[in-house]
């Protein structure tokens, strides 16, 4: 428990490091990137190159995504700001939503099932 | 109230109730029992019941989301994992994946336009597909609001989730690439969840798609967004 606690801990500073790393080199860069995206790249070529090994942070990692719909509430939380929009163009809202979705998944599906028979033929 | 009581107060809040919602959710399974979705809704109302407001909790914001970067970071891990099927299958993962982006955004952003919704908020919609994390950086940097596009992204993913594999069946789509892709694309985190439901296959596509779709929106959308905005 105390070991699995202080793997969590040293993994996420870890992980933190190679976040910090990606922020700045979006700003270096002047780059219209997230930070957190260029973090996220940086992670994924240090693991495929071999020089990370997943190990290495599979316990801070496994502990972050467990709960990474907790860090959405704080912000979701900010809603309470927009109470007279919700009120006054919350359905409109709700059908955009709906509909782009329906788009999306359509779109996404027709095409991929489309290259795959492609493919096969 | 004193600050530091006041902090203490609302990470407990925030803690308790998201471990409760969590429990009830992984209990009963049902996609309306979403954790985010009941806790905002809890604490919002604890807010509004006590008089206290946005600038009292925000605090507790800061620090709370403070790991959210590494979290991000952490992402790459289950793409590494992925690494094999997102190879074997990289034609259509990428067609797929920035077909579906662009055009689940276009939709969004025209049908905003349509019903004369205001910029702020149309911008902030823009993203709306992308796990939250990046979303709200990417809507941060197009001038958006984090906590519209936080809200937009969480409906996103359960309507997604709900309406998507049938929506898939109707449109005949069999291939459990296809299904998981066009999952992740649309509905990221809890439409990968609803994917591995299917199959660990589809699963991984999600997966695999999320973290693409993600990805190639924060490229696209500084240039995509402004072509809806004239």
């Amino acid at each position: 428990m105390a070991r699995k606690l202080f793997d969590i801990c040293w993994q996420i500073v870890l992980l933190w490091l190679v976040f910090r790393c990606g922020v700045l080199l979006v700003g270096a860069l002047h780059l219209s990137l997230p930070g957190n995206v260029a973090g996220m790249l940086i992670m994924f070529a240090l693991l495929a190159s071999g020089i990370v090994k997943p190990v290495l942070i599979e316990t801070g990692s496994g502990f972050l995504l467990k709960h990474f719909a907790f860090f959405f509430i704080p912000i979701s939380v900010g809603l309470i700001s927009f109470g007279g929009l919700m009120r006054q163009s919350g359905l409109e809202l709700l059908v955009i939503l709906f509909a782009s979705a329906v788009v999306g998944v359509a779109v996404t599906g027709a095409t991929v099932q489309l290259l795959q028979q492609r493919r096969e033929r | 109230m004193s600050g530091v009581l006041l902090f203490t107060f609302f990470v407990v809040l925030t803690v308790t109730s998201y471990l409760a919602t969590r429990k009830l959710f992984i209990t009963y399974r049902h996609p309306l029992l979403n954790p985010v979705f009941l806790s905002t809704v809890a604490i919002i109302a604890v807010l509004k019941g006590t008089g206290l407001g946005l600038d009292d909790y925000r605090p507790a914001t800061e620090v709370m989301t403070y790991l959210l970067g590494p979290a991000t970071v952490a992402l790459a891990l289950p793409l590494y994992h992925n690494r094999k099927v997102l190879a074997a299958h990289l034609l259509p993962v990428l067609v797929g994946v920035m077909a579906g982006s662009l055009a689940t955004m276009a939709a969004a952003l025209a049908a905003g336009r349509l019903l004369k919704i205001d910029p702020l908020v149309l911008i902030s919609l823009g993203p709306k597909s992308v796990t939250v994390p990046i979303a709200v950086e990417i809507s941060r940097l197009a001038g958006g609001d984090a906590s519209l596009t936080a809200a937009f992204v969480v409906a996103t993913g359960m309507i997604g989730s709900i309406m998507g594999p049938s929506l898939l069946s109707l449109c005949r789509v069999r291939s459990q690439v296809a299904r998981g892709l066009a999952l992740g694309t649309v509905s990221h985190g809890q439409g990968t969840a609803v994917a591995l439901l299917e199959s660990e296959t589809a699963g991984a596509m999600g997966g695999v798609a999320m973290a693409i779709a993600a990805v190639f929106t924060a490229l696209a959308a500084p240039y995509y967004l402004p072509l809806f905005l004239q």
